[in-house]
């Protein structure tokens, strides 16, 4: 009887390892171990044995049962295994291909680092504030120091339009500085304010471009001194550019602010020799900046010996080109999509703070 | 404002270079905007005379020469030039020259024979491009002299930019001053002492007394010089320094009066004495006469432009330009010298009036110095004698020559709690007085000083000017850089729509459109098409009348205009957004403004939208390309688009069937569809172009609030529904009808999956298939409640739209 398992066996693990598909497998399944199955129809003999044979005979057979049921999972797998590969290689599909086709813009190069301005002097608690670019000439001049017999009026090339219905002479901004007499009669001090955007110049050559766009900070407390306008700007200056900077304060005028400065940053192309960019000076100039002049304090509505404060303003496209080296400023106008793709960011790329 | 090393260094003892003193112009604030070289310098380079020459043995184009270059006897040279020829005056380069290029000059043997110099070529000496042959010179010059003392003095030129509170850094005079303060030698004015007396000036009285008949006038002297010629050469030196100060020399008397301008800073008027009638005066103009300028202009006058006038009539306009007539020219013998003092606001308005950009006015305007107007008269007068010759008159004046000096009081404290700078009182007031500031009084134990201010410094009058002089003659450089303490007062609401701005630009920009920018003035054509072109938002100068006249009224002829651009380079898929203000001649009562300007948001399609690719059919860009991205923005910004209406109209430059309003809580925030082709085409658009534009600054106003959520435990049930309607039924309106089916809780989402129209269907009608999805919060739906809501969709489909269910 031994020998008669031993062959059942050998024969019902050839015939499962034989087994070509699933199919086939559960028929020998059905044919060995099913109601009426050679091993199962074994097991039933065993009632009618003697209990020592029922012991001896019952665990081989049961040990056959356990052989062939491992048998038939493993030949499971495997045929399952072997049919999973065969439907992979009939989907294989090349990933190389392009994917479906989709449209990605830019973002303009300016806008760009209006963001990167605007997000720096955010850390350094500058709250965004607007103005219209349509302005009055008291928002744009006067209210800045700037009378109409003021030489400075003339440096401004400014365009203008018709009066308002009440005979006020209105222009297109000239600067973003009118915004600061907004900030001081919307808010009381202390006061810490940017405004960004568009300003226009009646000037269009080569290196000026009738608009373009500035920042302007502004800075209003108690006890605020040109001290803190210089940390304000080498911080700044520092951030913007990624490294340490070597800034130069050259007195110089402006209406709106006394003392005034303006900043030259030592030429980041040739570190100060002198190469084509800084003009063979090794300075290249960024910025205009000042204690707030007391009488624009005084338009603002502050009493100037109680409060005091600095303001600084630059030209983003300046930034831009000494930044990101673009040559001509001309073509921030042109929305030439070449150009765009080129200068301008990824919708998800963040400015760095 | 351009100057000269040598010029300054009349006034200025200084052992400093010219680098450093262009360092120290830039560090106490005037701008050094370029450095350049005038004027030759050759050491050991003579006028020399060519006494005989014979053909080199042993080289058929050289020539021994024999010239005479001092005293002693001829020196032989060698000399290839083929114009060389006994006779000649020549510059001689002898042993110890050095030309340009670093050419050392020695003694030579040439083939074999010995020459000790050379005869220079024009190119040689860097003097010029002729290289055929020796300087054959023209000149007086006895042999010997060197020709430094024949050519223009080497010499740096500064050009400076001088800002507009500087009138008195507009000379020579005041800017060696200011040098001085800043610590670059000693200043040393010496006109004062050689010239300044008046009563060194005694020939005879002054042609006229001058009349002074208005308020814009203080102060004005004249005094005579008769009896010159004023064919006189100006002296070389004089024309040098005119010509590196940007100017022309033109006679003697005019030179002068230029030359005693910029030194001193004090504009002036040489008249023909003898073409003025009867007396001189500071007036004002009664409105209408005529003036021939110097300038070369005929200007007709103002009421009350400041003139000088005599008894016949104008003779010039007051410290702006002189009169054409009344001038002092080469054939003068008598040279009548106004100086005076007119108000600087009354110059800068009959300037500007008149736009006239003379000297004079540019120095009237920014400030003279009062106490140097008398000087300069005199000086003039004496410089003139000295080339023209003549007598100078005493001088007559009239008006109060020194206003009286303003006092400053002021805390030195204030170097420090406003500028920053710990600096002791002590060094403070040393500064001032360096600039010519009388200091008084003691500043320990938080004293004050009075400070009194110099008449050259004009502008001056706040504490703030004081500060600003202590800081630059100290050096910017040296205040400590200090970040400040932040004392927190957040300001969240003065820019309203940046963020909304910059959020858009963003999305646009991943929706696949490249940002664009420009100028705000478009085309009064432009304009007009866009529903723009209103008077009040011209420009009034514009840059180009016939293209940038107008604000611009919609960011889409921008758009269109650059689209144009793209396409003639060879852009096939124009893809453009642009966001930024348009401007409308409505008033803003909200910001107090006349007009209102709007931030909005545009997009452009033109041409290829999916470009040729494996997976999908190519397309062009489409009504509903340019809708998808309008509807997914307006969703991104948290509207529920569901409640959300679109209309079939849009304003008259959007194709008339091809276009829609975007409505959001029931205010239309834009617009959508084909540019209509023919405004396309006006802008030379020819290809069909598909736009959106929205209106940021409403958008931005709007709420947006979610409602409550609730997760049902019941699964959704979804119903179809494929309807006949005429073909104009608008979908929008069906969807609308059937979302009134039910109330939110139940009918969730109403969706159109498909339109067809053709063969199969009777002419003017399409089909139209719906999608429902129910689900109720609170329990499985069960068939009745299903049929319930599909029976009211058919039966409100029908009665509102005529619809007839189909299949």
């Amino acid at each position: 009887m031994t020998q008669d398992l031993q062959t059942l066996e050998q024969k019902s693990l050839d015939q499962i390892q034989a087994a070509k598909a699933l199919d086939d497998l559960e028929q020998q399944r059905v044919s060995l171990l099913g109601k009426s199955g050679e091993i199962t129809q074994l097991l039933k003999q065993l009632g009618g044995m003697s209990p020592d044979e029922r012991k001896t005979y019952g665990q081989a057979v049961n040990m056959l049962k356990q052989k062939v049921q491992s048998a038939l999972e493993d030949r499971k797998e495997a045929l399952q295994e072997a049919a999973l590969e065969e439907q992979f290689a009939a989907e294989a599909v090349d990933v190389t291909l392009p994917a479906e086709p989709y449209n990605l813009g830019k973002l303009h190069p300016i806008s760009y680092v209006m963001e990167e301005v605007e997000d720096i002097l955010k850390t350094l608690g500058f709250d965004p504030a607007s103005g219209p670019e349509i302005e009055t000439d008291f928002y744009n001049f006067t209210a800045l120091n700037i009378p109409e017999t003021h030489p400075a009026r003339q440096d401004h090339d400014t365009f203008y339009l018709p009066d308002t219905a009440d005979g006020q002479k209105r222009v297109l901004r000239t600067h973003t500085s009118p915004v600061q007499i907004r900030a001081m009669h919307g808010h009381k001090p202390p006061l810490r304010v940017q405004a960004i955007g568009q300003v226009y110049r009646c000037d269009s050559d080569l290196t000026h471009t009738p608009q373009f766009q500035q920042v302007e900070g502004l800075a209003i407390d108690k006890g605020l001194t040109f001290g803190h306008l210089k940390g304000v700007l080498q911080t700044f200056l520092n951030r913007f550019f990624e490294k340490e900077i070597t800034m130069r304060l050259r007195p110089s005028y402006f209406p709106f602010t006394e003392p005034s400065a303006e900043v030259d940053i030592e030429c980041l192309f040739c570190k100060g020799d002198g190469c084509r960019v800084c003009k063979q000076t090794g300075w290249l100039e960024v910025l205009g900046s000042g204690m707030v002049h007391r009488n624009v304090l005084e338009h603002g509505g502050l009493n100037p010996d109680e409060w005091q404060g600095f303001a600084f303003g630059m030209g983003i496209g300046r930034l831009a080109m000494l930044k990101y080296g673009i040559s001509d400023l001309r073509l921030f106008f042109e929305s030439y999509q070449s150009f765009l793709n080129h200068y301008g960011k990824p919708s998800a790329q963040k400015p760095k703070v | 404002m351009r100057i000269t090393l040598n010029w300054l260094k009349d006034y200025l003892k200084t052992d400093n270079s010219a680098d450093e003193i262009a360092v120290a112009f830039n560090r106490i604030g005037h701008e050094v905007e370029a450095v350049e070289t005038t004027g030759y310098e050759f050491n050991n380079v003579v006028v020399g005379k060519v006494l005989s020459t014979e053909k080199h043995p042993d080289a058929d184009k050289l020539n021994i020469c024999q010239v005479q270059v001092d005293d002693g006897p001829a020196r032989q040279i060698i000399c290839g030039a083929p114009n060389v020829r006994a006779g000649l005056t020549v510059a001689v380069a002898t042993e110890g020259a050095v030309l340009p290029g670093d050419f050392k000059i020695k003694k030579a043997k040439i083939r074999g024979v010995e020459s000790n110099g050379m005869i220079c070529s024009v190119r040689e000496l860097q003097l010029g491009d002729e290289h055929n042959g020796i300087w054959e010179m023209e000149t007086d010059a006895k042999i010997g002299t060197p020709l430094n003392d024949i050519l223009p003095k080497a010499d740096t030129v500064f050009d400076l930019g001088i800002t507009p509170n500087r009138g008195d850094a507009l000379s020579v005079l005041g800017l060696a001053r200011d040098l001085a303060a800043g610590g670059m030698g000693a200043y040393h004015e010496t006109w004062q002492e050689k010239f300044g007396d008046e009563k060194n000036a005694k020939h005879g009285d002054a042609a006229f007394t001058p009349g002074i008949e208005t308020d814009g006038c203080t102060f004005f002297c004249g005094l005579s010089v008769r009896g010159i010629d004023n064919t006189k050469q100006t002296p070389d030196w004089m024309k040098q320094r005119l010509e590196a100060a940007g100017l022309r020399p033109i006679n003697a008397a005019a030179d002068v009066s230029q030359y005693v301008m910029l030194t001193i800073g004090q504009p002036l008027h040489h008249y023909d004495g003898d073409k003025v009638s009867g007396s001189i005066k500071a007036t004002e103009a009664k409105g209408g006469e005529k003036l021939n300028g110097l300038d070369g202009s005929e200007h007709t006058l103002n009421k009350g432009d400041l003139v000088i006038a005599d008894d016949k009539g104008i003779l010039g306009l007051a410290g702006i330009v002189g009169g054409e007539e009344s001038s002092s020219t080469e054939s003068t013998t008598h040279v009548y010298i106004e100086a005076a003092q007119f108000d600087a606001d009354r110059i800068a308005l009959t300037g500007q009036a008149h736009q006239i950009h003379s000297d004079a006015r540019y120095r009237f305007e920014r400030g003279i110095d009062p106490s140097k107007t008398l000087l300069a008269a005199l000086v003039s007068a004496h410089l003139l004698q000295s080339i023209c010759g003549g007598e100078i008159s005493h001088v007559a004046k009239t008006g109060t020559q020194m206003p009286k000096a303003k006092t400053i009081s002021f805390d030195p404290n204030l170097v420090k709690t406003f500028g920053g700078l710990d600096l002791d009182a002590k060094e403070s007031k040393r500064i001032l007085e360096s600039l010519g500031f009388d200091v008084k009084g003691e500043a320990k134990n938080g004293g004050v000083f009075d400070v009194t201010v110099p008449p050259h410094l004009t502008a001056h009058e706040n504490p703030e000017d004081l500060i600003e002089d202590i800081l630059r003659i100290h050096g910017y450089d040296n205040v400590p850089t200090v970040l400040p303490t932040l004392n927190l007062n957040p300001i969240t609401d003065a820019a309203p729509t940046r963020s909304i701005e910059i959020f858009t630009r963003r999305h646009m920009a991943g929706l696949g459109y490249f940002e664009g920018d420009s100028y705000r003035f478009i085309s009064e054509k432009a304009a007009k098409l866009f529903g723009g072109g209103d008077a009040s938002l011209k420009l009034t100068n514009p840059i180009d009348a016939a293209t940038m006249s107008d604000m611009r009224p919609s960011i889409l002829p921008c758009l269109l205009s650059a689209a144009e651009r793209n396409k003639n380079r060879g852009e096939q898929s124009i893809r453009l957004a642009e966001v930024g203000m348009t401007f409308h001649p409505e008033a803003d009562k909200k910001q107090k403004l006349d007009h209102t300007e709007t931030l909005r948001c545009a997009a452009l399609l033109v041409g290829d939208y999916v470009p040729r690719n494996p997976h999908l059919p190519t397309r062009k860009a489409d009504v509903f390309a340019i809708k998808a991205h309008a509807l997914s923005f307006i969703e991104a910004l948290g509207h529920d688009l569901s409640r959300m209406m679109i209309k079939q109209e849009a304003p008259k430059w959007f194709h008339p069937t091809r276009s829609g309003t975007l409505i959001v809580q029931g205010r239309p925030v834009g617009y959508f569809g084909q540019v209509h082709p023919q405004v396309a085409r006006q802008m030379g658009v020819k290809d069909a172009a598909y736009a959106l534009e929205l209106d940021l600054s409403l958008l931005n106003t709007m709420n947006v609030k979610p409602g409550a959520f609730v997760m049902s435990q019941y699964q959704p049930v979804r119903r179809d529904f494929a309807f006949m309607v005429d073909s104009d039924v608008a979908a929008a309106d069906l969807m609308t009808t059937v979302r009134k089916a039910s109330d939110k809780s139940l009918l969730q989402d109403v969706q159109l999956f498909d339109v067809y129209e053709g063969d199969k269907l009777p002419e003017g009608k399409k089909s139209v298939a719906l999608s429902i999805t129910l689900q109720a919060e609170d329990r499985t739906l069960k068939d009745d409640d299903i049929n319930a809501v599909a029976d009211k969709v058919i039966a409100l489909a029908a009665k509102n739209h005529g619809a007839e269910i189909r299949g």
